[in-house]
């Protein structure tokens, strides 16, 4: 009886997981057919079985390099933003100063300006700090989020305020009052920012291609997109790249995969 | 809209640049090279960089004391990113510059003039070339390539219809009939591909028509001339009138180009660039035939990229040292041996054309006598973009051709008026 009414969601859901697996499948066949099996219509679905796309990857951009570099990159801003962010969060959620809210809009005002904007005068901030050309200089201007402030400080107002109240009146100041309760009360929003600014860093194109000039010094999201040529592009070979750059972000869904879910779901974006 | 705010700041920020270059240009020249000296060589074509990296090669060996790194940036962002470093000062060295920009940098003092230059020499190049490089009668641009348009053809196809293939000696009217002969619904194969791209198609055909884009005082521009419109309602009929083109639609959904090499289209109108890609095209037996003539005989839009020195490089000297060397015969010939451009270097086609002996590309060289150059203005970005939009919808058929061409004259006029 209970399996005769769920069947029909069963299929549904199966049709919907299709869909969303057939973009990945459709990459892995194309890294392994040739340039013109790829480009043929209609399309070839069975591939030539090339695996040395995949070698080609590595030859054709220094690809263990760029993978550090991008690790390195985005363990340093989600550590980063994790914990300036969350300060500044707690501090607007929480603590009274004079100007706080007029502070707390002039920096909500940053997500308002468009990337392009800011991209010249940040640019020429670091090209005077002698900082082109080096991962410091790409990590930099990412180390804080006021997307991330605010959706913390959204986590922190909706935290109930006994227990901060308790903690007060057992003599914490509010340095021990952030660190020891309401962090761990934040855990589910630190987590759900964590991984929206691993993706984020992950995938992060522009800032790092105009700050670097450097095959060594890139991010894997740059050097792939260096293998996209003016008339002619290795689709297989770049589709081999892209798989083998996005499978880091493959694993880290499969192992954590509830928290990423419920992460996303709490800050109601993608 | 943010496309348009991005353009507007990168203009700004050149203005503010150029103004703060011209009192440093001065110093920038003095920069002789007489310990080691290194150079930094922008490109965007990662299928070019092993020619380069041997023209590199082949440099360095002639000036131990220089080293050039060549810095590859995505073909996408390679404007943005130039834009950035040109207004920060930041730029390279040398690097490479496409037609449709030379009036926008030169004109802003970004680029170091050639002409003057010891030992500079523009003859063995396309007169053309050298003309769309030249702004405020000074040369900017070393012409590196240049491309023109050909006929491509499945001879495949021809056989299977009967028809002859294309000569030299075609006509529009030629082509109008072969492509009905060559369309076939139940197989699903069109006689032609006519997308309303504008150096591979419709250029092309307005010069033959006899009409005209931009103005020689680059004050208006022609697309409501007689002449213009016939050329651009010639290739629009292949999907109106005659229906042996693919739908506006369908070659949004697949490129022409592809649709081509799948041997889906018997003919299209495209460059020497994709000489390549129809080589390597599985089961694809193509050729490639001159231009068809129109009411005003052979014509065929040429274009093509320059290399150019920054204007504040610190190292004016050993750049032009490198720039001359790019316009040589040594140069010239190992990008022509690589197959993946014609090489500007008057004479040196040969062994391009040698490179792909099952194509007749001889004709990409022969065609330089009827070759029209690419109509470009001061800053011929903004048009160009806002044109493609217009003529998108001509082609979707939401916009008739003389409405289309009213709004694209007033667009492009606009324009040009802010020079």
């Amino acid at each position: 009886m209970r399996s005769q009414r769920l069947w029909p969601v069963h299929v549904l859901l199966a049709v919907g997981a299709a869909a969303m697996v057939a973009p990945f499948l459709w990459q892995l066949l194309t890294s392994l057919q040739t340039l013109g099996e790829a480009t043929h219509v209609p399309p070839t679905f069975l591939p030539g079985w090339r695996w040395s796309n995949y070698a080609e990857v590595f030859t054709s951009m220094p690809f263990l390099r760029q993978f550090l570099n991008t690790v390195v990159i985005t363990v340093v801003r989600v550590a980063a933003q994790l914990l300036f962010c969350s300060m500044a969060a707690y501090a607007f959620a929480r603590l009274r100063f004079p100007g706080r809210d007029v502070l707390f809009l002039v920096m909500l005002s940053v997500l308002m300006v468009p990337s392009q904007a800011y991209l010249l005068p940040q640019y020429q901030i670091l090209m005077h700090l002698g900082l082109l050309n080096t991962l410091t200089g790409i990590v930099l201007p990412g180390l804080f989020s006021a997307f991330g402030t605010f959706m913390l400080r959204q986590f922190f107002l909706s935290l109930p305020l006994d227990v901060e109240e308790a903690a007060r009146l057992d003599g914490a100041g509010p340095v021990r009052i952030f660190w020891s309760v309401m962090l761990p009360l934040a855990k589910p929003g630190l987590i759900s920012l964590g991984v929206l600014t691993v993706l984020w860093s992950w995938n992060d194109l522009l800032w790092p291609l105009v700050v670097t000039s450097d095959a060594g010094r890139m991010p894997l999201s740059v050097g792939l997109a260096t293998l996209q040529g003016e008339h002619v592009t290795d689709y297989p070979v770049l589709m081999a790249g892209s798989l083998l750059a996005s499978l880091p972000m493959i694993v880290m869904f499969l192992v954590s995969q509830r928290r990423i879910t419920e992460g996303i779901a709490f800050t109601g974006s993608k | 809209m943010t496309r348009k705010l991005s353009a507007l700041l990168c203009a700004a920020a050149l203005v503010a640049a150029a103004s703060a270059c011209s009192s440093s240009t001065s110093a920038a020249g003095g920069g002789d090279a007489t310990g080691p000296v290194t150079l930094t060589y922008g490109i965007w074509d990662p299928n070019q960089k092993p020619a380069m990296q041997q023209i590199v090669t082949a440099f360095e060996k002639l000036h131990p004391n220089i080293t050039v790194d060549i810095e590859l940036t995505p073909n996408a962002d390679y404007w943005q990113k130039l834009q950035t470093e040109a207004a920060s000062g930041t730029a390279p060295d040398v690097f490479w510059m496409s037609t449709t920009r030379i009036g926008l940098y030169a004109g802003q003092g970004q680029l170091l003039p050639l002409s003057g230059r010891p030992g500079f020499e523009s003859s063995p190049f396309p007169a053309s070339l050298n003309g769309i490089y030249t702004v405020g009668g000074k040369q900017y641009g070393m012409p590196k390539d240049y491309d023109t348009i050909g006929l491509w053809y499945n001879k495949k196809l021809f056989d299977a219809a009967g028809v002859a293939y294309p000569t030299a000696a075609w006509t529009w009217q030629d082509v109008i009939d072969a492509s009905k002969k060559l369309t076939d619904p139940a197989k699903g194969t069109w006689g032609i591909a006519s997308p309303d791209w504008t150096q591979e198609n419709l250029y092309n055909d307005i010069f033959q028509a006899g009409g005209w884009v931009v103005s020689p005082d680059k004050k208006s521009s022609g697309f409501t001339d007689a002449k213009t419109l016939s050329g651009m309602q010639y290739a629009l009929d292949f999907i109106t009138k005659y229906k042996t083109s693919p739908t506006a639609q369908q070659m949004t959904d697949t490129d022409p180009s592809q649709l081509f090499a799948s041997g889906k289209v018997a003919m299209f109108t495209d460059g020497d660039w994709d000489a390549l890609t129809y080589k390597n095209a599985p089961g694809l037996q193509a050729d490639v035939a001159p231009l068809p003539a129109g009411p005003q005989g052979r014509a065929t839009v040429i274009n093509g990229l320059a290399n150019v020195i920054y204007a504040r490089t610190p190292h004016a000297d050993a750049a032009w040292e490198f720039v001359r060397f790019l316009g040589g015969q040594q140069a010239n010939a190992i990008q022509a041996a690589s197959g993946a451009v014609i090489p500007a270097y008057h004479g040196l086609g040969d062994a391009w054309v040698k490179s792909m002996p099952q194509f007749h590309l001889q004709t990409f060289v022969d065609q330089l006598d009827h070759a029209v150059p690419y109509p470009v203005s001061a800053n011929t970005g903004p048009w160009a973009t806002a044109d493609q939009t217009i003529l998108d919808q001509i082609w979707a058929g939401k916009l008739s051709l003389n409405a289309g061409a009213q709004q694209l004259k007033s667009t492009t006029d606009a324009d040009l008026a802010k020079g």
